[in-house]
């Protein structure tokens, strides 16, 4: 047997396991308003319409001004430097420095939360975006505007790029067990950057962000949920959800998806007695092949991450397989892109179910960290004294909001894939034979949440 | 389906939905905490139910051992009720540095004197104890977990 150390350094507080009679009454209740939703659906698609208005214009110029943007850049420049400065000049504790709360709390989960209320904010604070216009601006003015146009983005690469990302910032956050320590978190955020740049380089700034940079597709995604666009120099409202049927099913996207389930999948499960029961086992199996105590575990986790992956990948495609089965002429890959947008919603509650305590305790930490960024003793703002309330929220209240997330992820999930089905088949029978389908995998999805809120320390 | 039949069956949906959550949810009075008191089986050693509303409060003591830098029988969970006054003590054979974490509580223990850890469980959720020392000699540093709950 191995030594059993979990990575999470940061987490001070675990969420208690829904109890088995809520579990029992949310599951019933999923299977219940998904043939309640397949029985009063509209029978017309509705979300794959144009609708947007622009917001009353001074409030409309002011959120589109050129100035406005310059300083939601300087601001996301100010922050990185300061996640590499205190990360690695800091003291190596991970709660009492910067880096870690803000990097793994405060950008990866409260950036989700401000995505969809407030639209895609993250490419305004994008500081990679931010670095590389100021210096294709200055390389334009040094060369006189004879500058090399960049590569085109090849087709193929798609949203690949992303996904990969993504599963290497889970693999930092779950499977490295030094992960959260604030000098990894600074060299890591170094490593991303100047890959960044060089494929801004590459292939131009605008044309990275919106395929290839992983952070900056992750929060839009979860941004097309939400009812606030900009379009060119205008804010706008439009349909909650519809600009998710907008989505280009690029190559990649449902790996981007299966990463985005998957890792909070294994987040979860990894606290459940399945997984802490087999995990010494596998790590023996590495420890045999020479692998060291430490980097046996890490191996462990890394194929349970990639194990969970895969599970999300296989349960989607089997309900893609099972749609392309009632007929309509659809190819596999034609349909698995024409439904991957339904996971976003599904995607976002998990997120919001399994972390959205970690944001609101951990949160708070924000407070203490800024006065005392390097956990030196010193106190910028006065507030390096402030601790974490942790009664802010009871049990109770955490399971129903948890129950809560899950259930309305799966009725917007299910509500996009209805409005697609619609638009995508001829035949409106064959549209709601394959809907079958499509409800099982959701139900499937959904279940596997619920099972996981109530694993988690149990 | 007319746009009345639809309304209906999801009006419907939801009053059974609501009707189904009132039957299955427990209870959150007096007699729950009898069912409670078995369900946290091992660690009602407690004097509980409806005596504790009238008696002076009894804090429930947990025990844990630590030898050699590790928990006897592992890292175990002690249960608390929300609210009620909570008594760890923990004991070692080697000097430890214990923290309970999210109460922020700092104890020492030595060989022949144990640490007492003494709150009012008000936040809910679940928080290890670590030992300190055992974690700066490269080991595993979970002691135990505290475990907080409404019943």
């Amino acid at each position: 047997m191995i030594d059993f150390v979990v990575a999470h350094g940061l987490v001070a507080r675990s969420d208690l396991p829904i109890p088995q009679w809520l579990f029992g009454w949310a599951a019933a209740l999923v299977l219940v308003v998904s043939f309640v939703g397949l029985a009063v659906l509209w029978p017309e698609p509705k979300l794959e319409r144009e609708w947007w208005r622009p917001l009353p214009r001074p409030l409309s110029r002011l959120v589109a001004s050129r100035a406005l943007d310059a300083a939601c850049g300087a601001i996301g420049v100010g922050l990185l430097v300061l996640v590499v400065y205190s990360g690695l000049r800091g003291v190596q504790t991970s709660a009492a420095n910067f880096a870690p709360t803000f990097v793994y709390v405060i950008f990866w989960l409260g950036l989700v939360l401000l995505s969809v209320l407030f639209g895609d904010v993250f490419k305004a604070f994008n500081p990679w975006r931010a670095i590389g216009r100021a210096v294709a601006f200055a390389a334009r003015l040094a060369s006189r505007g004879d500058l090399p146009a960049p590569l085109d983005y090849p087709p193929r690469l798609g949203r690949w790029p992303a996904a990969l990302g993504l599963l290497l910032f889970a693999a930092l956050e779950l499977v490295v067990a030094d992960g959260d320590k604030p000098q990894n978190v600074a060299i890591a955020t170094l490593v991303y950057s100047a890959l960044t740049f060089v494929a801004m380089a590459l292939y131009g700034v605008e044309a990275w962000i919106a395929r290839g940079e992983a952070f900056s597709v992750y929060f839009n995604l979860f941004s097309r949920i939400g009812p606030l666009e900009r379009r060119g120099g205008e804010l706008g409202l439009r349909q909650p959800l519809s600009g998710l049927a907008k989505l280009e099913p690029l190559p990649g996207t449902v790996a981007l998806l299966a990463v985005m389930i998957g890792s909070v999948t294994f987040d979860g499960a990894a606290e459940s007695p399945l997984w802490t029961g087999i995990a010494p086992d596998i790590a023996t199996l590495f420890r045999d092949l020479g692998f060291s105590p430490a980097h046996a575990l890490e191996a462990a986790f890394g194929l349970g991450l990639l194990a969970a992956v895969l599970l999300v990948f296989a349960l989607y495609r089997l309900g893609v397989e099972g749609a392309r089965s009632v007929g309509g002429g659809f190819s596999g890959e034609r349909l698995a892109g024409a439904f991957v947008h339904s996971l976003v919603p599904i995607a976002l509650a998990y997120v919001a179910a399994h972390y959205f305590t970690l944001l609101l305790f951990q949160g708070q930490a924000l407070a203490f960290l800024v006065s005392d960024p390097l956990g030196d003793g010193s106190d910028l703002f006065g507030t390096a004294g402030r601790t974490i309330d942790y009664g802010l929220i009871g049990a109770n209240a955490t399971w129903y909001w948890q129950v809560g997330f899950v259930v309305a992820g799966h009725v917007a999930a299910l509500t996009l894939a209805h409005d697609r089905a619609l638009a995508l088949y001829d035949d409106a029978k064959l549209g709601v034979r394959s809907q079958y389908w499509m409800l099982a995998v959701m139900v499937g999805f959904t279940s596997l949440a619920l099972w996981l809120l109530s694993q988690a320390n149990a | 389906m007319s746009r009345n039949q639809r309304l209906g069956l999801v009006a419907l949906a939801v009053a059974a939905a609501v009707a189904a959550f009132v039957i299955v949810k427990p209870a959150n009075n007096e007699d729950s905490q009898d069912t409670a008191k078995e369900a946290a089986g091992k660690t009602a050693k407690t004097p509980t139910g409806s005596d504790a509303a009238t008696k002076p409060e009894q804090p429930s003591v947990q025990r844990i051992v630590i030898r050699g830098g590790k928990p006897v029988g592992g890292g175990r969970e002690l249960r608390f009720r929300t609210g009620e006054l909570a008594r760890i003590e923990v004991s070692s054979d080697a000097p430890a540095e214990l923290h309970l974490h999210g109460y922020d509580i700092d104890k020492e223990a030595r060989p022949g004197k144990p640490a007492g850890f003494r709150f009012r469980a008000k936040a809910e959720g679940a928080f290890e104890i670590e030992n300190h020392t055992a974690e700066d000699a490269g080991q595993d540093p979970l002691v135990a977990r505290v475990v907080v709950g409404p019943s």
